[in-house]
């Protein structure tokens, strides 16, 4: 992505952003409160048009007029919120627009036991969370068991090629988060493309390859974790340290899949 | 999947009993109402009574197969009596003035229904339009046409098959042909409801509009399928009417709208969006058959007919919410 700029009305949400993702790399965003960076990420998966500003893929430039289109790409995300719906049960919500579809006598119809045996799968093999009743709905579901819902629809995509975590363990107990962080270990290594956004800075230290911080709707600077420190990056979150122009991501020795 | 609950808490097992309440309820006042019968007046069970009940039931189960659906995507249609009103009146006038062959009518009558349908879902998706009042305007307009192209005539005596869809019986006299219709309509809806894209984004984009669209959902060609479906379900409520009555004139099927949402809300699905049952519209266009029948079988007053329907309106919809707080833990 570069030079992003979205504005809400008379607030800039976004000015003139750059964002590099090396394939299988897992980039991290942090930023204060309302830095911009969860609208960064729903204009790269096609929920707000960017006022200015062009995305690519593979070095390619591509145009992401819709969430459908950037599914299509294999752009996907779970978003802050969740994006869940209550009255829909677990399996329904992790497939909730990518159905499995069967065809009896010539029609096509949602495969509802497939999709239920496979969310039950994914949910309590890959995340590890069991739900009990797989068939209630999801309202009744705890924080954790949400967000690894949340979690199950982008792991069920056949394929994602940038996988978007917004805040993947804000609503989460210590011992879920723990958990969560170990599927991101996991997926991340594979030729999947991951940026996470995250508040806690251990979390980040921890699985992030690169950072970049997010200040007020600009890019403060990207620094990879090898070459960084806490310090240093919790001055560009405050803005005691400033580097708008300097760019270490850009530098990086692989092909970016996405800039 | 009978794995323990590693963070349990909020779940409980639902009784089945719980489950299906929204539909235990109206059965209960239907059986109910069958005993003040009972008491009252027996000549309510007599077949042809019943069957009576059934063939005025028939055309709201059409109808309320695709009320519910548009309900449940957080839309209303205010417009669909007229939509019947103005499909028939041009299937009529192209069978009476026109000459032209009466299936033939019956498709364009289909198609003006479908065209209606799509009118309103345009102008609620595209001009953004609140679906309350785009189905009220549009309620207007399409009356209006319908009053044009009629001028004051009630059009009368149709060709097969017509008379047979609004009054025909089959297996030896014994089955009316529009309770088949009803039926299978409502069966096509649990069918939609439960196995294709369409009833499952219904569910999304009323229970949650962001996240519809967040899991890349197009809501607004959904909402169009809706009311297309909606229209193209009055058209066919329209020949219904017309096929009983063997006649059809501009006004008619002006209480459509209003009785039909009263018993897609009887049975159970949420005005607001997010939640139906076709088998609950099902035993709410049975229920609010049944007491209107049973009204005039008891020669009481129109208005009476009128106090009863709201009467049982709100106890269902007082009922729901009871149970709504009552389900989420009643914290509010
Ligand atoms: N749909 C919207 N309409 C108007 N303003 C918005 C909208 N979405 C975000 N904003 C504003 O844009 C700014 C950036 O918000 P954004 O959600 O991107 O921040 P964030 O970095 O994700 O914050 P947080 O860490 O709290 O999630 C905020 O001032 C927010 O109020
Ligand atoms: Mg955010």
């Amino acid at each position: 992505m570069r030079g992003i700029s979205k504005h809400f009305g008379g607030l800039q949400a976004l000015k003139d952003v750059d964002l590099t993702l090396h394939a299988g790399e897992l980039l991290a965003i942090v930023g204060d409160n309302g830095a911009g960076k969860s609208t960064l990420i729903k204009v790269l998966t096609g929920v707000y048009p960017p006022d200015g500003g062009s995305i690519s893929l593979d070095g390619q430039p591509v145009r992401v007029p819709s969430r459908r289109a950037s599914i299509d790409l294999g752009i996907d995300a779970v978003y802050q919120n969740l994006a869940l719906v209550d009255y829909l049960t677990a399996p329904e919500n992790v497939y909730l627009g990518n159905e499995i579809k069967r065809s009896v006598l010539g029609i096509t119809v949602l495969d509802n036991r497939g999709m239920r045996k496979n969310a039950a799968e994914v949910l309590n093999e890959r995340l590890g969370v069991a739900l009990g009743n797989i068939d209630q709905m999801t309202f009744n579901l705890s924080g954790g068991q949400r967000q690894a819902v949340a979690i199950a629809r982008a792991l069920i995509q056949q394929k994602v090629r940038i996988l978007i975590l917004d805040e993947p363990t804000a609503a989460l107990g210590p011992e879920e988060a723990r958990r969560t962080l170990e599927v991101v270990q996991r997926l991340k290594g594979k030729d999947m493309g991951i940026i996470m956004i995250s508040h806690q800075l251990e979390h980040v230290f921890e699985l992030a390859d690169r950072i970049m911080v997010m200040r007020r709707g600009r890019l403060a600077g990207v620094r990879t974790v090898a070459q960084t420190t806490r310090q240093e990056i919790l001055g560009l979150i405050v803005g005691s340290i400033s580097d708008y122009e300097a760019d270490g991501g850009r530098s990086g020795a692989s092909a970016p899949v996405a800039s | 999947m009978s794995v323990p609950m590693v963070a349990a808490g909020r779940e409980r097992k639902q009784p089945v009993f719980e489950r299906y309440l929204n539909i235990l309820g109206p059965l209960a006042m239907i059986l109910a109402l069958g005993v003040i019968m009972a008491i009252f007046e027996p000549r309510f069970f007599r077949i042809t009574n019943i069957r009576i009940i059934l063939q005025d039931a028939a055309i709201y189960m059409v109808l309320g197969m695709a009320m519910t659906l548009v309900i449940t995507g957080a839309g209303i249609d205010l417009s669909i009596g007229s939509i019947s009103a103005l499909s028939a009146i041009v299937m009529a006038i192209f069978i009476k003035d026109l000459n032209v062959a009466v299936y033939v009518a019956m498709l364009l009558a289909l198609i003006v229904g479908i065209g209606c349908g799509l009118v309103n879902g345009l102008i609620i998706t595209l001009l953004r339009v609140p679906d309350l009042i785009a189905t009220l305007s549009t309620d207007l307009v399409f009356r209006g046409l319908a009053l044009v192209l009629a001028a004051g005539a009630v059009l009368q005596r149709f060709p097969e098959p017509i008379p047979a869809i609004g009054r025909g019986r089959i297996l030896n006299d014994t089955i009316p042909i529009p309770i088949i219709i009803g039926v299978a309509v409502l069966l096509v809806g649990v069918f939609i409801y439960r196995y294709t894209p369409l009833g499952r984004y219904a569910i999304a984009i009323g229970g949650n509009r962001e996240s519809a669209m967040l899991a890349g959902i197009n809501v607004r060609r959904n909402k169009v399928y809706h009311y297309m479906l909606m229209g193209a379900a009055a058209a066919l409520a329209g020949i219904m009417l017309t096929g009983r009555l063997n006649a059809v004139q501009a006004t008619v099927a002006e209480g459509f709208a209003l009785h039909t949402i009263a018993a897609v809300v009887v049975g159970g699905t949420v005005l607001f969006g997010g939640r139906g049952t076709m088998m609950g519209t099902l035993v709410g266009v049975i229920l609010l058959s049944m007491v209107t029948n049973a009204l005039v079988i008891l020669r009481m007053a129109f208005f009476w007919q009128l106090v009863a329907s709201g009467v049982i309106i709100l106890a269902s919809v007082a009922f729901y919410s009871y149970l709504e707080r009552r389900g989420k833990g009643g914290s509010e």
